[in-house]
């Protein structure tokens, strides 16, 4: 008998075969940012806190958001690890920098999660009745079967395949885009309504003709504009790491970067023409009005009854692969601290079967409806709606998570930065704008919400916007103090010395395992031998 | 007949069978067994580091314990092992052509064709895709 176990050779591993295509690559990169749950969460807010300048914030945020992208690529070169900020954040700055960063990453798919079982929840509810999407035992119980569903299929491992992903897809894009130009093309003949609310008070909304100077900052405060670009940053949430971090594809040298163009191009296009649309049909004030179900208030204007029910199911659609986009980043985060020993290890362990993080997943699942269920209570019983203030606290946790990212690239190669023009741009000023711009965006936001009158309401006599973005946030720190007293080994990493960080563009790109550089050895255990 | 039958195994054990019968073929043509293990996570979220380290080893350990069943029953036949970081299709597919296999053989997953539609199905593919032969082990009642 003779039994030859081959491991994979080198040449194996990360590569994969014809499976990532183009069209696969975008298909991704597009589904993942879900656009069509996106609006319908996000266009309420924006708004409220813009009104028709919406188009102009939809197309702003998207540079910062397009400059993280780049640190995701470069760092993905060094450390292709699944817990993305979390890992680089420890080789740039040390175990407690990159332990927050992978809290508030954690922390911003947490908060995403009760936004996407409501809607899913009100839009598959408002496919039959009208009457009983108001029904709040109705929607949260359907929030919570979601949520159960989605955990369930992220454990299973289940994924659809190619062809149903592009058909998917394909029909959100096409309804969006169908509802976008008949409402572009209704606001310029002119439409009014008149809605007539519980009081017996009347207001009229008439549509405004679209126009040019939408898409410039003029006349908005910036208070406003920050307040816009804290929710339109969710709107891009989910591109970045999808095109910098799943590069490897047929021609993995060309690919990534034109998958990278397509999609970016295919997401500005249907954002702007939805945002153009939504708010010009009746005005923004229409939109921030129905800011729970602003996409289906604007497509009953617009559309008749057949296409409305296509658009919420686009919306439903959407909002379903958000979720896995938020729960399996999510998991290996948790799954990426657990194996690199800055968590309980039991949140890296592996169903054999599935072989998907099961420990994870579940407990991710338990949390979100926990979370859900006191978002739903609070918002019953107060004043605040908070729902539209996680979206804008969700904005809060991606500008630190992503800010992070962002100066972690630029300090990690540093000793790179001035080796060539491409790499200061590259490497150097599009993170380091991008990473600023977010981090000032948070900073700003921490400010604003403290105020009481910041939209949309307030909780324990502060901005709900602050109270959630800044709690979940907070919390990381006792945790984090209380891994530190279990998990000492971790807190004892060093980031990686400046000379031992890999060439982005040499032979070698990887950087050593993480863990490599410690408190004891500072430049690592080989050195250490040769002395 | 001198080359090797590419054997798919996978986390559910659905290969052990037809990795049984694989090796049966094997003995017939005079051939070895390549037992192939292609494992992928979705591309929804971040790859790589830990979660692909953790999979290879759990691979590693499935696909040991087929070996150990063919070392027992079918103690002639030569066996080697590859784990692939791939979708399971692909891997034995690109496998089979590396190695200019003479046949693929795989289990039954045991979806229906609606399921296999949706979410695609290692063994439509292969019959669809595949240049060679493929051989399909049904599950057993």
């Amino acid at each position: 008998m003779s039994t030859a176990v081959k491991e994979p050779s080198m040449a194996d591993k990360g590569l994969k075969g014809g499976s990532l295509g183009l069209v696969a690559v975008i298909v991704i990169g597009v589904a993942s940012t879900a656009p069509g749950y996106s609006l319908a969460a996000g266009i309420g807010g924006i708004a409220s806190d813009v009104g028709e300048k919406a188009p102009f914030i939809m197309l702003f945020a998207f540079v910062p958001m397009g400059c993280i992208a780049a640190a995701f690529y470069y760092l993905n070169k060094a450390d292709p690890d699944c817990g993305t900020n979390f890992t680089w954040g420890v080789r740039a700055f040390g175990p407690r920098a990159g332990w927050i960063s992978g809290w508030g990453c954690i922390v911003a798919d947490l908060v995403i999660m009760p936004n996407l079982a409501g809607i899913s929840g009100q839009y598959l509810v408002l496919l039959f009745s009208e009457k009983a999407a108001s029904n709040i035992y109705l929607t949260t119980t359907i929030g919570i079967t979601f949520i159960i569903g989605m955990c369930w299929i992220c454990w299973k491992g289940i994924e659809l395949s190619a062809k149903s992903q592009v058909l998917l897809l394909g029909t959100e894009l096409l309804v969006l885009g169908v509802f976008a130009i008949v409402a572009i093309v209704k606001a310029f003949n002119g439409v009014t309504k008149t809605v007539t609310n519980a009081d017996g008070v009347q207001t009229v909304y008439n549509s405004m003709k679209p126009s040019l100077s939408w898409l410039s900052p003029s006349g908005v405060t910036s208070s406003a504009i920050i307040a816009g670009l804290v929710v339109a940053v969710f709107a891009y949430w989910g591109w970045d790491t999808c095109v910098s971090v799943n590069e490897e594809a047929e021609d993995s040298s060309r690919t990534p970067g034109i998958a990278a163009v397509l999609s970016t191009f295919i997401l500005l296009g249907i954002y702007l023409l939805t945002s153009y649309g939504t708010v010009a049909l009746l005005g923004p004030a229409f939109v921030a009005d129905n800011s729970d179900d602003a996409i289906y208030a604007a497509g009953n204007v617009a559309l008749p009854t057949v296409f409305v029910k296509l658009l919420i199911i686009a919306v439903l659609t959407s909002a379903a692969a958000s979720c896995q986009t938020t729960i399996l980043p999510a998991t290996r985060t948790m799954l990426s601290m657990g194996a690199h020993g800055a968590a309980p290890k039991i949140l890296a362990r592996i169903d054999r079967k599935r072989l998907t993080p099961d420990f994870s997943t579940w407990l991710f699942g338990v949390i979100s409806i926990l979370w859900y269920l006191a978002l739903v209570l609070v918002s019953h019983n107060t004043e605040t709606d908070a729902y539209s203030a996680s979206i804008a606290a969700v904005g809060m946790a991606i500008a630190v998570y992503y800010g992070v990212s962002g100066l972690s690239c630029v300090w990690y190669y540093r000793r790179f930065l001035f080796k060539s023009v491409k790499n200061l741009v590259l490497i150097g000023l599009l993170p380091l704008f991008g990473g600023s711009v977010l981090i000032f965006v948070f900073i700003k936001t921490v400010i604003d919400a403290a105020d009481a009158d910041y939209a949309p309401g307030t909780l324990f006599g502060v901005g709900t916007v602050l109270v959630i973005g800044t709690l979940l946030l907070a919390v990381g720190v006792p945790l984090m103090i209380w891994c530190n007293l279990k998990f000492p080994g971790f807190f004892a990493f060093r980031p990686d010395p400046v000379d031992k960080v890999p060439d982005p563009y040499g032979e070698q790109t990887l950087a050593a395992p993480l863990g490599t550089y410690t408190k004891s050895s500072p430049r690592g255990q080989e050195v250490d031998h040769g002395r | 007949m001198a080359g090797e039958i590419v054997v798919g195994v996978g986390p559910d054990h659905s290969g052990e069978d037809a990795a049984r019968y694989g090796a049966q073929l094997a003995g017939l043509f005079g051939a070895g067994v390549v037992l192939v293990f292609g494992y992928d996570q979705s591309a929804l979220g971040p790859r790589g580091g830990p979660l692909e380290e953790q999979l290879e080893e759990i691979a590693a350990e499935i696909a040991a314990e087929v070996v150990a069943i063919l070392a027992v029953e079918h103690p002639t036949i030569e066996v080697r092992v590859e784990l692939v970081r791939d979708r399971p299709a692909d891997s034995l597919l690109r496998v089979a052509e590396s190695i200019e296999a003479e046949m693929i053989v795989v289990g039954h997953g045991g979806g229906g064709p609606i399921r296999a539609a949706l979410l695609g199905s290692t063994t439509y593919e292969l019959v669809h895709r595949g240049s060679i032969p493929i051989v399909v082990v049904p599950a057993k009642e």
